[in-house]
């Protein structure tokens, strides 16, 4: 078991992965105006690199790779762990923030005859920030780091929701930062009470240390309660719409595809990593009851919206829904856990791909047009064919049609219910694809319609050309091969149920 | 020699696939459109091979994607293929569609050619998806306020339809024990499933969606009067095949199964003689067709239900031959009302006479393909009350066929516009073949002699006499008869649908309390404590 604890070749590669954007922050502080973003633009291709790197050491070795800080063992020091999951989620997390800042171009430049301006300097550090904070979320391997880690998520993504600084959008991201604190304190209050009773915050000391205890259980559920405020699970949503709708269109794609995934990896971490010994199948009941509820009501609720970015905000509560289903599904080590488990991961990646995507898009239709009301948007794909087609594309994945990732996590989801014998669970998968056709339906048929409409603008090429590319690898990750699977379960402990 | 009919089998899939990636450079695009007539000759070639042929599995490198093809399929394929190429390419020599439709149309022939030959769930489920789906842009694509509502009830359905499919081929897969998503494995493993009967119930839901099973036939009607003559031809003749193809895949024909068999029995006579009491009150030819597409798909399924009540493992064929017939004569029917649109008032005897073999051939006139369909699912309908319904059901196809005919005489507003002229000169070819054409099939099927016998012919000619005599008699009380809208109970569903939209607005009610931060702050307090009472 020491080798938890002991640095493996390769370590040294997850201290790169994270201090290459922190390295980028401070170079971009130091030097300013134009050099911000050259330098984040610059530093993308190595972390994508160096994320390849790390997912093919772990992917070769078949275990986690460790890097055990200043060489001192847990409890005493800190270990950083790059596992299977951390490999797909900072390969994931560097494609999206590579295209994010390529999009994020035209809007963010420093522009020319100004040194430096504040919002644009503003986006391209926070921006490497939520970066190195989610890698850190990735790989860290003890509660307290990830602690400052998640501070971290949150206080870099605020500032981009409110970044154009018109008074609604401050609104939004006063609500964001007050209901994202009250779940830090949640979170930092279960911290504090597992180290309280057991002397350690390190993942793999803690999940052989804990028993099924009061005091673990109050740690627990606290810890999820803020966890679940970050994540904006139904009914904790309330944050999520105003914000994400309301930050520009590069900073909603990395809002809405990849801060969500940061806390929401995190509770995965807590109950499947600190916490398999628990026998947690009411309270992943509780779980996969609110995500159904999720899925339904943000669904419902993207359906009545009138504008197009309040639309696709809504369809990330509701998709978020569908991760939470791991909860009852995946707990124990029975045949169906590694599938859903792998239906999970494929979820998260088909959303992020496709949410990042119809974002961009959703942006692109705000500058032709000068509005994202729905209702107006008759004729619309005539004249923005490729926008219009990444929009189908990923509301594909959404629906979950094939083929796409969002079919490939439905359909295993779907199979793991039924052999679960938890079927209650297909009537919302089902339910949601449904509504989602619906909403997609909404954006799609009078864009299609043979009604004339005029451009304000037309849109750069290159901007549609990124927001196609994600929505084709959401639609590629439709032809995922088992090994997928096979790297999600590197490193993963096999429920053993505790007395 | 190698055997070159597996490579004939992928390029049936392949050639399409190949023209739809064309489509993606911009400066061939129009071109490939306009020839895109060639890609089914590949799948029409692979269809008349696979006729005789052992069925075959073929497992594709790669993409784990099986095909497959049996003598049932084969001759929906070769029918299939054989509709597309015409129809395109008298489309594209007249007229130029826009990329818009034509790519619908590509995409529409890739789904439908490749969900005959699909061989597992996951390539079923998907080309299932893509004969369906991208149909609406064949007719939805308007400003027109009938057509959109057309466009959204057959997506409506669609996607339901699509819903339960998925849940039925999640249960299918999970009750393999190996994991095996190939539909051979998968229906070996159907008897003995413990979620057997849910996933009978949702198949039988799911394709019945796609053949207007009531109460789900609402969208069929509307569809075929919104989409333009060539591609209701096409939608009729070929894909509503796909629900017939998906039954045919997953009905597990050749084992008793009685319940099942009798509920599908009664459902489908149901349908066969609801097809005919509507559509005999309707007066645009195309709703008129759309209705008989109800009741011979109706007349299918309950050919399945006997096959099934009677554990017949041969029934696939006959009741194949059957829906090929129907897709041959039911598109030739949509093109007949376009030609004589344009050709207008003075029609020639010989032209009337034509129409009418054609229309009679749907209800099994001797001497036409029509009669050969009905011979074939002569073991199915054989004896009993079956038999019964089954000439019953020929006399009300003769009487709504007639009622078509009487129909002809005022063409659908804009059907001469509709439909390209390049249809005249092709129609009397394409009829005749639609009923000659299954007299080449036939000798796959069954012996040939037996339609000349003495007993088959009367057998055959009287309920149609009786047919047309009975709906020669409706006529003159035509004016008695109740008027109904298109897609009749179409409309009641609409306005649940609605009431059901209603629900929205407490929704949103709910969720902007829920977005205040008080009661945000008590859920999270109540979410903490639900997770510690599920402790106890």
């Amino acid at each position: 078991m020491t080798e938890l604890w002991t640095t493996t070749p390769g370590g040294y590669l997850i201290v790169l992965a994270i201090l290459l954007p922190l390295a980028g922050i401070i170079l971009s502080f130091t030097l300013g105006g134009r050099s911000a973003e050259r330098v984040a633009l610059g530093s993308t291709p190595f972390g994508l690199a160096l994320a390849c790197a790390i997912a093919l050491h772990v992917g070769r070795a078949g275990k986690p790779i460790v890097y055990v800080i200043g060489a001192l063992e847990p409890p005493l020091g800190i270990a950083l762990r790059a596992d299977g999951i951390s490999a797909i989620m900072l390969i994931t997390t560097a494609v999206i923030v590579t295209a994010a800042a390529l999009y994020a171009r035209a809007k963010f430049a420093t522009p020319d005859g100004i040194r430096e301006s504040r919002s644009s300097l503003i986006f391209w550090i926070m921006l490497q920030s939520i970066w190195a904070a989610l890698i850190i979320i990735f790989v860290s391997g003890d509660l307290f780091n990830l602690y400052v880690a998640l501070e971290l998520l949150t206080f870099a993504a605020v500032p981009l929701v409110c970044i154009d600084g018109r008074p609604e959008t401050l609104v939004a991201a006063l609500r964001y930062l007050l209901f994202a604190l009250f779940g830090s304190i949640c979170y930092l209050l279960g911290v504090a009470l597992l180290y309280g009773a057991h002397g350690t915050l390190d993942i793999p000391l803690l999940a052989q240390r804990v028993q099924s205890t009061p005091v673990v259980w109050t740690a627990a559920a606290l810890m999820t309660g803020g966890l679940l405020a970050k994540t904006a699970l139904f009914p904790l949503h309330l944050w999520l719409p105003p914000a994400h709708a309301n930050a520009p269109a590069a900073a909603s794609a990395v809002l809405s595809s990849l801060v969500v995934k940061g806390s929401f990896f995190l509770t995965l971490r807590l109950w499947f990593y600190v916490l398999p010994g628990l026998s947690a199948d009411q309270a992943a009941m509780v779980i996969g009851c609110l995500g159904s509820a999720a899925i339904i009501a943000g669904s419902v609720m993207a359906l009545r919206q009138a504008r197009l970015k309040l639309l696709i905000a809504y369809s990330t509560v509701a998709q978020i829904g569908y991760l939470f289903l791991v909860f009852p599904l995946a707990t124990g080590a029975q045949s169906w856990s590694a599938m859903s488990w792998s239906a999970c991961f494929m979820q998260i990646l088909a959303h992020a791909f496709a949410k990042a995507a119809m974002f961009f898009s959703a942006g692109l239709l705000a500058e032709a047009l000068g509005h994202d009301q729905i209702a107006r948007l008759g004729g619309a794909a005539r004249v923005l064919p490729l926008t219009f087609l990444t929009i189908a594309l990923s509301g594909l994945s959404l629906m979950g049609l094939p083929p796409s990732g969002g079919f490939s996590a439905k359909w295993l989801m779907l199979q793991a219910s039924i052999i679960s014998g938890q079927w209650f669970w297909t009537l919302p998968i089902l339910a949601g694809g449904l509504l989602a056709a619906g909403y997609v339906y909404r954006i799609l048929a009078p864009a299609l319609s043979d009604d004339r409409i005029s451009l304000k603008s037309s849109p750069k090429r290159s901007q549609e050309v990124l927001a196609l590319g994600l929505a084709m690898i959401a639609i590629a990750l439709g032809f995922m091969p088992q090994t997928f699977s096979d790297i999600l379960e590197i490193g993963r402990p096999i429920a053993a149920a505790l007395p | 020699m190698t055997d070159l009919f597996p490579i004939l089998l992928v390029a049936s899939l392949g050639t399409p696939l190949a023209f739809l990636a064309a489509c993606f450079v911009k400066g061939w695009r129009r071109q490939v459109l306009a020839l895109q007539w060639l890609a089914p000759t590949p799948a029409l070639a692979t269809g008349l091979a696979g006729l005789t042929r052992a069925p075959l599995t073929y497992d594709l490198p790669v993409s784990g994607f099986t095909l497959r093809l049996d003598p049932p399929s084969a001759l929906l394929l070769a029918g299939a293929a054989l509709l597309w190429i015409i129809i395109s390419a008298a489309i594209w020599r007249d007229r130029q569609p826009d990329n818009r439709w034509g790519l619908s149309w590509l995409l529409t022939m890739t789904g439908n050619l490749g969900v005959f030959i699909a061989g597992d769930l996951v390539s079923f489920y998907l080309l299932y998806a893509l004969a369906s789906i991208p149909a609406y842009g064949l007719f939805a694509f308007s400003d027109d306020g009938e057509r959109k509502r057309a466009g959204a009830i057959y997506m409506a359905f669609t996607i339901l339809g699509e819903a339960l499919l998925l849940l039925a081929f999640a249960m299918l897969i999970a009750g393999e024990p190996h994991g095996s998503a190939n539909i051979a494995d998968v229906m070996a493993a159907l008897p003995t499933s413990p979620w057997r009967d849910a996933i009978l119930g949702l198949i039988i839901a799911g394709f019945g969606m796609k053949m207007g099973m009531i109460p789900f036939n609402g969208w069929m009607p509307l569809t075929y009067s919104a989409a333009p003559i060539p591609a209701a031809a096409v939608l009729s003749g070929a894909g509503v095949k796909a629900g017939v193809i998906g039954l045919l895949r997953f009905l597990p024909l050749g084992l008793p199964l009685e319940g099942w068999g009798d509920a599908l029995v009664v459902m489908g006579f149901l349908c066969a003689f609801y097809g005919v009491a509507f559509g005999l009150v309707q007066q645009n030819t195309k709703v008129v067709l759309a209705y008989s597409s109800i009741s011979q798909m109706g007349v299918i399924m309950a050919a399945f239900g006997v096959a099934l009540v009677k554990g017949q493992a041969g029934a696939a064929l006959e009741v194949g031959f059957y829906a090929a017939n129907h897709l041959l004569v039911k598109a030739a029917l949509f093109l007949t009302i376009g030609v004589l649109a344009i050709r207008g008032g003075r029609l020639s005897r010989a032209t009337y006479i034509l129409a009418a073999l054609l229309a009679l051939s749907l209800a099994g006139l001797p001497l036409t393909g029509g009669a050969l369909a009905k011979i074939a699912t002569k073991a199915q309908f054989a004896g009993g009350a079956e038999a019964v319904l089954a000439t019953l059901s020929s006399i009300g196809t003769a009487m709504l066929m007639t009622h078509f005919l009487i129909c002809l005489a005022t063409s659908p507003s804009g059907a001469a516009q509709e439909c390209p002229a390049g249809f005249v000169p092709l129609w009397p070819g394409i009829a005749l073949g639609a009923i000659l054409l299954p007299w080449a099939f036939y000798p796959a099927v069954g012996d040939i002699s037996y339609a000349f016998e003495w007993g088959t012919l009367v057998d055959g000619l009287w309920p149609v006499a009786l047919g047309v005599g009975l709906a020669l008699i409706l006529r003159r009380i035509d004016r008695f008869l109740p008027r109904v809208p298109v897609g009749d109970s179409i409309v009641l569903e609409e306005a649940a649908f609605g009431r059901l939209l209603g629900i929205g607005s407490s929704f949103k009610a709910l969720d902007a309390r829920l977005c205040q931060w008080s009661a945000a702050c008590v859920s999270l307090l109540l979410i903490t404590l639900a997770l510690l009472a599920a402790s106890l």
